[in-house]
């Protein structure tokens, strides 16, 4: 194994622990704020992975996105909701039926993904994202680009209209 | 199963795309805060992006960056599910005093 593919390694070994284990946590602890901030690392490892799939550009939209916009929502949410910040999870009944339920998917999607028979890109995938992405959105994809503008706009009034003290 | 230190390839994010995604399944069937499971549908957006990404990369497609730009237009839907849905749980809090889901029986009548 050369080097650059054990650099490669260990990075995708130590920021998948990171992104498993801080989502993890996220999931089990009960104080909101917490909640948040394991996510936030969560998504930032998951960032660092976007670059090592080579998707520059979707790396730095996930921090700016992700841990920018959407967290300052959330933590703006749990600030805005006293009194709320440690409710207790559900009873134990529905916790171990929603562990059944996920470890039944995650075995079952699994064992797909390591039995299918994958068509592999033969060439190695590793350009510069930006200006490609930036092409296809503005060509082929014109139209979907479009409908999620407008999605973002109806949402962001939406936003506005429900969350308006009358 | 991939061994350990083995060149990591497609199957290696798949494994940690779906098990992001596993994770935040168990966070929104098992959480009773509502902004708590609002944060675990995002982890499971994040879990799908990865899966997304990872097949641009290695597998073969029409179009190369295809993944790529539908992992765009899923954080474009993240945006806009996370700032309805937060607006929604506000508007709820200011009727009931509560973002518990369990207390939230309102539309039981």
């Amino acid at each position: 194994m050369d080097l650059t593919a054990l650099y490669t390694t260990i990075a995708f070994y130590v920021f998948a622990l990171a992104a498993v284990v801080s989502g993890a946590a996220m999931i089990v602890s009960r104080n909101m704020v917490r909640s948040a901030l394991w996510l936030v690392a969560t998504l930032g490892s998951v960032a660092a992975l976007y670059l090592l799939l080579s998707a520059d550009f979707l790396a730095v939209s996930q921090v700016l996105v992700y841990i920018g916009a959407i967290m300052i929502l959330m933590l703006f949410a749990i600030m805005l909701t006293p009194g709320q910040v440690d409710i207790p999870t559900q009873a134990r009944g529905q916790q171990v039926a929603a562990g059944i339920v996920a470890a039944a998917i995650f075995g079952i999607s699994v064992s797909v993904v390591l039995s299918h028979d994958w068509k592999l890109r033969p060439d190695v995938f590793d350009l510069p994202t930006t200006w490609l992405l930036g092409t296809l959105l503005f060509s082929t994809y014109v139209l979907p680009l479009m409908i999620a503008a407008l999605l973002l706009t109806a949402a962001m009034i939406g936003a506005l209209v429900i969350a308006r003290e009358d | 199963m991939p061994i350990p230190l083995a060149p990591v390839g497609l199957q290696h994010f798949l494994v940690l795309g779906t098990a992001l995604f596993s994770l935040g399944l168990f966070g929104a069937l098992s959480r009773r805060n509502a902004v708590a499971v609002l944060l675990s549908v995002e982890l499971m957006l994040n879990g799908v992006n990865v899966l997304l990404v990872a097949f641009a990369k290695y597998t073969v497609s029409a179009e190369m960056l295809a993944g790529q730009v539908f992992a765009i237009f899923i954080i474009t839907v993240a945006a806009a599910e996370a700032a309805v849905g937060l607006a929604i749980i506000l508007a709820i809090y200011r009727l009931r005093r509560t973002v518990q889901l369990d207390r939230l029986d309102i539309i039981n009548g």
